[in-house]
């Protein structure tokens, strides 16, 4: 669990971040999001004293970050950056098991670390194990770069735009992995993004900040449905938020078990989200979707009326 | 990722024995030319027709190279000892302040030309060695410092975040990521240092610091040609040897 109290950070006479309070439970990802310089980063370098904060408090599991060893808590705490940061003179294997060698761990025991992390992530060992950074493309790097974080099991993972610099198709596969990865893992993760489709894919909580402050904290669909303000109604996509929390929506929640009528052509999959589904109706100009599951079976469908969260069709 | 940062560049390593071929080469043919300068009297006698010696022959050629040698290693030495040192303590966040102040001194000792650090260090030092030594050590400091300052400095900020990120201390981070990295640089400018020196050694020769410099000042003075040509020519092979080692020892292409 991390807890800010009352957090402020200046630069000079400039205030970065200003008396904010935040609290992120055990297991949860909270996205930190805004638009640039508004502290997001900032507040993100200040739980593991990268920069130290003039007032407040950060706690760690109710203890203040302070009280600890900067760089003992660093090694507790997993980090990973836009630009990966790998180290280019180390091979992926090397770069991956730093921070257990770092912690003086057994030869042996890193090693076997460093290949369950390379399968956990998708990288087969035999193929990158002895690969240095400038041979990977920008999609492996930053799969190296999550592997380095979480070659200790810290508790804690901190994540600085990781997928910012990657093309939209190999961003949206590591945000899918990455869930499945905290889905297993359960990690407390602090995610700072500009992107507010992946804030409201990934996180449990979304934090919106704005010049060094907090506008706005919450579940993505409470924040969609209830903006403070027109700040925050911009930001998470003002007319689009329709789409957008359909996409949060997955098809199976909303589809009807298959009535006596005749199946309708198009199909949809289960685990599709809504704004998915929309977008199949518009495109085929049809109102009415056979769902299937992974095998192409079909098991229920979903009519425009349900989409759109009528209660019977 | 910016590859165009990096400075490492890693390459297939060739096999030691064929690596050092080249510099063996020059080593012996360093070797042979000291042994068997007399041999090549004939070629000298060509060169100076009227002298009636035309071998050095005031010393060795061997001790004059041991000795040559030995000025400029214990100066090189002290040279890397201070110049990779001081650049380090300046990259340091307590150092930062002197960073300047660093990079300027190690250049006034560039732009001082060693005849005049010598004819102030005799004074004060006495003849012999000890002048010729403080004036390569002058001389030399800056290549090393400058390179070592952009070797360090010329390292990712992102790979830097990170390592402290992980945390490394700031000794781990030095070794582990700053010195490796900047080894290229740093060992292209103690290749400088050292090969710039070995040819201004022969300078010691006039503060009575013997070397390899001694049969060329006695050429000059005497006006013999093949003294000359005999101290230049060792020399020569000297900092091609030492170069070639060098080649070998940078541990990666830079960029």
């Amino acid at each position: 669990m991390i807890e800010l109290f009352d957090v402020t950070k200046r630069f000079g006479s400039e205030v970065a971040v200003d008396g904010i309070s935040l609290r992120v439970e055990t297991g949860e990802l909270c996205a930190l999001v805004g638009t640039s310089g508004c502290g997001k980063s900032t507040t993100l370098s200040m739980i593991n004293r990268l920069i130290e904060h003039d007032g407040g408090e950060i706690h760690l599991d109710g203890q203040p970050v302070r009280s600890f060893d900067e760089v003992a808590l660093r090694r507790r705490i997993g980090y990973v950056i836009q630009s990966t940061g790998l180290f280019p003179h180390w091979t992926v294997a090397r770069n991956i098991g730093l921070v257990p060698r770092l912690l003086k761990w057994p030869k042996g025991r890193v090693r076997e670390r460093v290949e369950e992390l390379m399968q956990l992530l998708g990288l087969p060992v035999a193929e990158f194990a002895d690969k240095y950074p400038r041979q990977l493309s920008g999609g492996q790097a930053q799969r190296v770069g999550v592997a380095r974080a979480l070659a200790a099991d810290p508790d804690i993972l901190l994540m600085d735009e990781p997928f910012g610099a990657l093309d939209p198709i190999t961003r949206e596969t590591l945000q899918h992995e990455l869930r499945e990865l905290q889905a297993r893992l359960h990690k407390t993760i602090v995610f700072v993004t500009h992107d507010m489709d992946e804030a409201l894919a990934l996180a449990d909580r979304l934090v919106v900040m704005h010049q060094g402050r907090i506008v706005q904290q919450g579940k993505p669909i409470a924040l969609l449905h209830d903006p403070v303000n027109p700040f925050v109604e911009s930001l998470l996509g003002g007319m689009d938020r329709g789409l957008k929390e359909a996409a949060l929506i997955q098809v199976g929640e909303r589809m009807l078990p298959l009535g006596p009528r005749l199946l309708a052509s198009e199909r949809i999959a289960y685990g599709a989200s809504l704004s998915q589904a929309l977008s199949v109706m518009l495109w085929h100009q049809v109102d009415r979707l056979t769902v299937v599951d992974e095998e192409d079976i079909p098991i229920g469908e979903l009519s425009l009326r349900r989409l759109l969260g009528a209660k019977a069709s | 990722m910016k590859p165009g940062s990096l400075l490492a560049r890693h390459v297939a390593p060739v096999p030691t024995s064929r690596r050092w071929l080249v510099p063996m080469a020059w080593f012996i043919l360093l070797l042979m030319l000291s042994a068997g300068m007399g041999q090549l009297e004939w070629l000298f006698r060509l060169v100076e027709p009227d002298v009636r010696e035309v071998i050095y022959r005031r010393a060795g050629f061997f001790a004059l190279l041991g000795q040559h040698v030995m000025v400029v290693g214990v100066a090189s030495l002290l040279a890397v000892l201070l110049g990779v040192g001081g650049a380090i303590a300046v990259t340091r966040p307590a150092g930062r302040d002197f960073l300047p102040l660093v990079s300027q001194l190690a250049s006034i000792g560039q732009t001082f030309p060693p005849v005049a650090v010598l004819a102030l260090a005799v004074p004060a030092l006495g003849f012999g060695t000890l002048p010729i030594v403080v004036a390569l050590l002058l001389y030399g400091l800056l290549p090393i410092v400058r390179n070592t300052l952009a070797g360090i400095d010329g390292i990712d900020p992102d790979v830097h975040e990170a390592a402290r990120g992980m945390g490394m201390t700031a000794g781990e981070v030095l070794r582990q990521v700053e010195l490796p990295l900047a080894a290229p640089v740093i060992i292209a400018g103690i290749r400088t240092s050292v090969t710039v020196n070995i040819a201004t050694a022969a300078l010691g020769a006039t503060v009575g610091a013997s070397n390899l410099g001694d049969p060329i000042i006695a050429g000059i003075v005497n006006g013999n040609t093949a003294y000359i040509v005999q101290g230049a020519l060792l020399i020569g092979l000297l900092a091609i040897t030492v170069d070639s080692v060098f080649e070998r020892l940078q541990p990666a292409s830079q960029a």
